[in-house]
């Protein structure tokens, strides 16, 4: 039964000693004449400028996470209508108090600043 | 509207969180916001044990909700311990964030949420509630522990206990994942019941199973789960420290209890041949031993507090393993233990809080030096916090290890010998907590050391005063509790 997989491993081995003996070779073989230009950081062409680690507003974060919480509410509204009649009034005020909390935490969010790029 | 009768104090819950999130939205005084807190758990914690007293017999709930949440006794000694730590927790933290300009109205927001998500599990029947409690609990308390978001070792704390967290949420859930290929079912009663007819795989439901124990033992802390423990719990606010050692340990235990008794009774996987009691007393002998001695190396009270309570997680399993032969005296044992643990370590917890005040805050030993003689009414409740905590009568805490120890004995066979070491790692934790006594009744001040000044607080100050005397209520007359935790087990066990 797994001796019908024997050739797949055994192309797995053959792949992965050749990529390792490529690499191997190249680098016990090939010349290595190092200048600043070569070591340095390379983008198209370009000098880099600045460090490569930025700060980011923590500002981008509330409103990404604001985004997926929002988005996730319609996600769960668009089965529920599919559904609606089936579900019925049982659906219906499910949805309204789920919608309810939702809305609460808007207010929320909002008198709280989180809506507001300057401060 | 009757059928909702049984989950009234977790509905309590959800409508005050939301209530206290507008409140803080359109508020400028945050302090009140502790009272109203308190006041609402309070009132849900009072609504379960009034529901439970009253001994009716509670309608089931309607088919939505039916499958995935319990409407037993159980669930309501749960509702009472939890909302109990939390209302506590939230008078604490009042005084806390004040004495320490702290003020925001976030924290008790996190609070009621946790304590909703804490209800949520402890009450889950099925492994998507459990899952869905889990985490509405512990996202809440990685936001509270980095609520001090200036000071690193909270956010280290937080950060720990975030990432460790959700890999053990992770291992439930494939834990969860594994039970439901096995059984074809996720609530606990059909798994139970599939097992017991024993047309499973079982190599599938022991992976399974250990799965799940695994990410329940990571949420009590037991050892070698127990990494992220101490670093979370000092870096965490105090009040917080107390409320994740409280509410979230009684939820966790609650689960576990019922995920026990539930979905894995039965030879195959409840014996001591093969199934969960030799995991749990592998667990247990560890956490008691570990919590113990490493607690006794301590600098600082708050982790030495962190460590004993790892021990306590210990003495709570050895209970849990010791229900698969024994049943109902384990399970109320480990019942009433851990409403004994909830308000003594509330106790403890306040008396630390009580005695820091800004800039002054106790932390170590030697902060405690002369407390004792220079602000007695400081020190009483924290001798009586610890010395419960130590298992010393008649406080409440005496009674816990004493049914829980007492169980074991029942067991027999090696359920004797844990006893026994239980009870030697328990005469190691005397040290430590004696040593708190000592150095506040006997020890002065060294020269130039800066002296804790006690907080001002009625809030913290009633706080202690309701925990106290719950712990020497439940110490001098446990048999009202104790009634109710066997009433609860026999219900479960049924």
């Amino acid at each position: 039964m797994l001796s019908a997989y024997l050739p797949v491993f055994l192309m797995l081995l053959v792949a992965t000693l050749v990529a390792l003996g490529m690499f191997t070779a190249t680098s016990l073989a090939g010349p290595k004449k190092p200048t600043p230009e070569k070591l340095l950081p390379y983008e198209s062409g370009s000098n880099t400028t600045g460090a490569s680690h930025l700060r980011q507003s923590v500002k981008f974060y509330l409103t990404a996470i604001s985004f997926v919480v929002f988005d996730i509410e319609a996600a769960f509204i668009y089965p529920w209508a599919a559904l609606f009649r089936d579900l019925g009034w049982v659906g219906f005020v499910a949805m309204v108090i789920f919608l309810a909390v939702l809305a609460i935490t808007l207010v929320y969010e909002w008198k709280k600043g989180a809506l507001e790029w300057e401060r | 509207m009757s059928d909702w009768l049984s989950i009234v104090p977790l509905l309590l819950v959800a409508t005050s969180g939301l209530f206290i999130m507008l409140a803080d939205a359109f508020s400028k005084e945050k302090a009140e916001l502790a009272l109203v807190t308190a006041v609402s758990l309070g009132t849900a914690g009072l609504v379960a044990v009034g529901l439970l007293a009253s001994g009716s017999a509670l309608p089931p709930l309607p088919e939505v909700l039916g499958s995935y949440l319990a409407v037993d006794e159980l669930s309501l000694f749960f509702d009472f311990v939890i909302c109990l730590g939390g209302a506590l927790s939230a008078l604490v933290a009042g005084g806390y964030l004040r004495e320490h300009e702290l003020e925001r109205g976030e924290l008790y927001v996190l609070i009621v949420l946790a304590t909703f998500g804490a209800m949520v599990l402890a009450r889950s029947t099925d492994l998507l509630t459990l899952f869905l409690g889990l985490e509405t609990m512990s996202l809440s308390v990685y936001a509270m522990i980095a609520f001090r978001r200036t000071s690193a070792r909270a956010v280290e704390g937080a950060m720990k206990y975030f990432l460790l967290g959700s890999f053990a949420a992770a291992i439930l859930l494939f834990g969860g994942a594994l039970l439901y290929a096995a059984t074809g079912h996720t609530d606990f009663a059909g798994i139970g019941a599939k097992i017991g007819s024993g047309e499973v795989e079982p190599v599938l439901v022991l992976v399974g199973m250990l799965m799940v124990l695994a990410g329940l033992a990571f949420k009590v802390g037991a050892v070698p789960f127990h990494m992220w423990t101490p670093d979370a719990y000092e870096g965490a606010m105090t009040p917080v420290t107390g409320f994740m050692s409280v509410a979230v340990k009684a939820a966790a235990f609650a689960v576990f209890v019922r995920i026990l008794v539930v979905a894995l009774p039965g030879e195959e996987v409840a014996s001591m041949t093969s199934g969960w009691p030799p995991v749990l007393i592998f667990l247990s002998v560890l956490s008691m031993v570990y919590g113990n001695v490493a607690a006794v190396a301590q600098k600082s009270v708050k982790r030495m507090l962190a460590y004993s309570s790892i021990a306590h997680a210990g003495y709570i399993l050895l209970g849990l393993a010791a229900a698969s032969v024994v049943g109902e005296p384990a399970i109320s044992g480990v019942l009433f233990y851990l409403l004994a643990y909830t308000v003594s370590n509330i106790l403890a917890f306040g008396s630390l809080v009580m005695i820091g005040s800004r800039g002054k805050e106790a932390v170590d030993y030697d902060d405690l030096a002369g407390v004792g003689r220079r602000h007695p009414y400081v020190a009483l409740p924290f001798i009586i916090g610890v010395l419960s905590l130590m298992g010393f009568p008649p406080t409440a805490g005496f009674f816990g290890k004493y049914y829980v120890f007492n169980a074991a004995v029942q067991a027999g066979g090696g359920f004797v010998w844990l006893a026994v070491i239980g009870l030697l790692a328990s005469a190691v934790g005397a040290y430590y907590y004696l040593r708190v006594v000592v150095v506040m009744l006997m020890k002065s001040p060294a020269e130039g050391q800066v002296v804790a000044v006690p907080m001002k607080s009625g809030y913290v100050a009633s706080a202690l005063a309701m925990s106290g005397a719950a712990v020497m209520v439940f110490g001098l007359l446990p048999s009202w509790a104790l009634d109710l935790a066997i009433s609860a087990a026999q219900k479960l066990i049924g």
